[in-house]
């Protein structure tokens, strides 16, 4: 249920979000070593493991990228230390590069790679398979479907990677990370964390040329012993669905067979139970190396066997080259979609189809029916907190840009990647981390307009440094706008090479984005405070006019950070407040503005009003706004003896006033 | 394999998953099976939320389909709307008597797209028209009365209490809210969880 139950040492049962039973499994497996990049939907692993690190006697970091986390661990793993790292499905192509050759030279001690889908891209520029990491890399695969299974797994995962000298990859996705359910704890013998000596555990990891064709010889045995000694693993199973309720043994007359992993195995279950359909189940944990003869023996007898996975048909055509007498069902045959997530209608739709048995309800008619009565409604699209120095930064830019047809802006992944949704829809390039850079570097050769790159300063140490290094050497002209926040606020505020603390809140040394820009040879760089949005405006007309390569720093704190800080420093809130007898409804408040803490009052012949309990007090608004309206509710009663109002102030403020009526 | 099914939806912020981890504890508390389905990622920045309860032995997908939960619980009156195919034909809708306004709806009132704002009778009684039956509960001046601001969603939980009698026990539910909120907020959220026990009634 929270973080008090990972790191609970009684035994017991508990209420747990699959993420959390991930970090208390790998806990429970005495894990020593673990890096992150933090990324949806595997995020609340790194949080988690960050506080249970002033608990226990563990290693942590937050890594620069996901292919550093991934080496740090292969290198804990290679002093035989337990080790773990979780990464986002796109994460994943930044680290597997290291991933690729770490399957070449094996790992000696258990190392874990988990790597966490988004079927749907609720959070993610795309909707990547994992699971061809496993297949093309030879690394074998688990995949988990609840929190239960995935702490089986982790646990599993390390025993399986000391047993056969190689990583292990488990592959979860957004439905099953972001699951909670009942989960067992289990004893938690921890060792200390202690220093071993490389003199005595020392063998060569190299990977090139003659030694790479040793490693690839190595490497497919290692995958054949694997096959072989996992050929019958519990992790895969059969079950019965005799068309009401789920079982391990079955009649002999079935004639529908059903081959499935991770959370669509619930989905199909369901979807079976609400047709009242009985049916054969292989429900596969381990998807890489594929269980084939399992899956040969499972088909035999069958009618016809349906394959139901998320995304690309990996299990379907291995089933398609097994099977040859049954007929094979799934996305290859139209009746299951290759895009999106599933859910329990898209199973029972496929299924209806394949056998003829007809829907038992029809959801497509329901959700269009019922979608029509919240037409009236607007839409509720994420946007920039009260308070995010984003919102300003992008303010000046726009006003000092003028028509944004003027200039070509390659935007970048973060909070500010919300810039390309509507109403404000300003982004001309939004592809992965660091992007913006190396876009940039073509753009400017090729379009007439002003090329200007976005980047956070999480991405920037990421992987858009490489990118500001190339503009610089080919003297490219483009303008940088690194937004520096402090944080990797997207994700949940975790800090970053830029941030004075390192992982669990311990001091770190804070990695300045000022001297890195000048240290590549960066020519104009400006440093500007994002909350000053007059300056900053004849400051980026400045650093637009450079040709060649300009870089504007705009700090601010994310201010979900920085006033949780202020906050618990002891500090209290300063709202703003409009002064309805100077505003003039002309709204420079609102647009292009969007700030959660005003709205308009139509009854007040559309003047602005601010939520006093949403404004956090940046005071950005009152400083756009031409006729003075928007005022600290500070100034308006504030004095030495109390120099700091809080919204109960102002709102015995408006009582009085209200009485004094 | 149906199970009893919740929707909680409200606007990111909101102490929606709280709210989801208090019914999951309180379940565990009694010894019933518990599955949920939460987005996280922009749950911080206001963005629409919603969060998949599932109660009962043998339920096992962490998402309800459309037109079967039982109940859809809302921090938030347009929420309530957003999601309701997700509701059973007559199925009960518990909403916050609450409207928040998206700062969308904002900008395109300022840009004369639409008229007006949506007015809070006008949602509540689209709910109704579609078949469901409204129960409302004022929130925040139930949670002010308790003490504390932020207790919305444990009121939401009193009177979520009342609507599942029989379904998860009173005595799990505030055991639950006692172990999840923060020690010295234990008093007033224990009162704001009676008072929404109260309040569903009404």
């Amino acid at each position: 249920m929270s973080f008090k139950d990972v790191i609970d040492e009684e035994e017991r049962e508990a209420y747990m979000l699959c993420n959390e039973a991930i970090v208390r499994a790998a806990l429970e497996a005495d894990v020593q070593l673990v890096s992150f990049y933090p990324g949806a939907p595997q995020t609340e692993i790194l949080d988690n493991f960050e506080r249970a690190s002033n608990k226990y006697d563990l290693r942590i970091e937050v890594a620069a990228n996901e292919k550093v986390a991934l080496e740090t661990v292969a290198g804990g793993a290679m002093l035989g230390k337990r080790s773990l790292t979780s990464m986002k499905s796109v994460g994943t192509n930044v680290a597997s590069d290291a991933l690729y050759t770490l399957a070449y030279t094996g790992l000696d001690g258990g190392c874990l790679c988990l790597i966490a889908d988004d079927p749907h891209a609720h959070s993610s520029q795309s909707e990547q398979d994992g699971r061809w990491f496993g297949l093309t890399a030879y690394l074998p695969m688990l995949e988990p479907s609840t929190p239960r299974e995935a702490m089986e797994m982790v646990k599993k995962g390390f025993e399986l990677s000391e047993e056969f000298g190689t990583m292990v990859l488990i592959r979860t996705t957004t439905r099953v990370n972001h699951q909670s359910g009942i989960v067992p704890l289990g004893p938690m013998d921890r060792t200390p964390f202690e220093k071993v000596s490389w003199k005595d555990m020392k063998r060569p990891y190299t990977s090139v040329g003659e030694l790479a064709r040793k490693g690839k010889k190595e490497m497919l045995e290692r995958m054949e012993n694997i096959r072989e000694k996992m050929a019958d693993s519990s992790l895969n199973r059969i079950e019965y669905f005799d068309g009401k309720k789920l079982m391990d043994e079955g009649g002999s007359e079935e004639e529908l067979g059903v081959i499935t992993a991770g959370v669509a195995h619930s989905y199909t279950v369901e979807a079976l139970s609400r047709l009242e359909l009985s049916a054969k189940i292989l429900k596969l944990g381990v998807i890489n190396p594929l269980p084939e003869e399992v899956i040969k023996k499972f088909c035999e007898g069958l009618d016809k066997v349906v394959v139901v996975e998320e995304l690309s048909p990996y299990i379907e055509d291995v089933v398609r080259r097994l099977v040859k007498d049954v007929d094979v069902y799934g996305k290859r045959t139209g009746h299951l979609s290759e895009a999106l997530e599933y859910d329990i209608p898209a199973v029972i739709l496929g299924l209806s189809e394949i056998t003829g048995v007809e829907e038992p309800f029809d959801y497509k008619e329901h959700c269009r029916k019922m979608k029509k009565y919240a037409e009236i409604l607007p839409q509720r699209l994420p946007v920039f907190c009260a308070g995010c120095p984003h919102r300003a930064t992008f303010w000046a830019l726009r006003r000092a840009v003028g028509d944004p047809d003027k200039v070509f802006f390659a935007n970048d992944i973060g909070c500010y990647s919300m810039m390309c949704l509507p109403p404000i829809q300003w982004s001309d390039t939004l592809l992965c981390m660091g992007a913006s850079m190396g876009v940039a570097a073509g753009v400017q050769y090729a379009a007439e307009e002003k090329t200007i790159a976005v980047i956070g300063d999480s991405t920037l140490f990421h992987a858009g440094l490489p990118g500001v290094v190339n503009l610089v050497h080919n003297e490219d002209d483009v303008t940088i706008f690194v937004l520096d926040n402090a944080v990797t606020a997207m994700t949940g505020q975790q800090s970053h090479p830029g941030n004075p603390k390192k992982a669990g809140g311990r001091e770190g040394k804070k990695v300045d984005i000022r001297p890195v820009l000048e240290g590549i040879g960066v020519e104009k760089i400006y440093d500007i405070s994002s909350y000053e949005v007059k300056d900053n405006v004849d400051t980026i007309k400045e650093a637009l006019a450079h040709q060649g390569v300009s870089a504007v720093i705009s700090h601010g704190e994310c201010a979900l950070y920085h006033f949780r800080n202020y906050r618990h420093a002891g500090g209290e809130l300063v709202p703003y407040f409009i002064d309805l007898n100077k505003c003039e409804s002309v709204h420079a408040c609102v647009l292009n503005f969007m700030c959660p803490a005003i709205s308009v009052m139509p009854e007040e012949d559309g003047k602005a009003r601010i939520h006093q309990d949403i404004c956090v007090g940046c005071g950005v608004c009152s400083k756009l706004c031409p006729k003075g309206a928007i005022k600290s509710t500070a100034t308006m009663y504030g004095g030495d003896d109390k120099p700091v109002l809080t919204v109960e102030d102002y709102e015995k403020y408006q009582e009085k006033k209200e009485a004094e009526k | 394999m149906k199970g009893t099914n919740i929707i909680l939806c409200g606007i990111g912020g909101e102490g929606l998953v709280m709210l989801s981890n208090v019914i999951g504890e309180a379940c565990r508390l009694a010894g019933k099976n518990v599955i949920s389905g939460e987005m996280h990622g922009l749950a911080q920045r206001s963005g629409s939320v919603i969060v998949h309860m599932r109660i009962g032995e043998e339920v096992l997908s962490p998402l309800i389909p459309p037109g079967e939960a039982d109940m859809i619980v809302a921090l938030e009156a347009m929420e309530a709307l957003r999601y309701l195919y997700y509701l059973k034909p007559g199925g009960v809708v518990l909403t916050n008597k609450r409207l928040v306004h998206p700062p969308g709806e904002t900008h395109d009132l300022v840009m004369k797209k639409i008229d007006k704002y949506v007015e809070y009778d006008e949602v509540v009684e689209a709910i109704k028209e579609a078949g469901a039956e409204l129960r409302e509960v004022n929130a925040l001046s139930l949670a002010k009365k308790a003490g504390e601001v932020r207790a919305q969603n444990v009121v939401m939980v009193g009177a979520l209490c009342s609507a599942l009698e029989g379904v998860i026990p009173r005595d799990s539910l505030i055991q639950a809210v006692k172990g999840t909120v923060p020690e010295k907020a234990v008093e007033s959220n224990v009162e704001a969880f009676e008072l929404g026990v109260d309040a569903y009634g009404d």
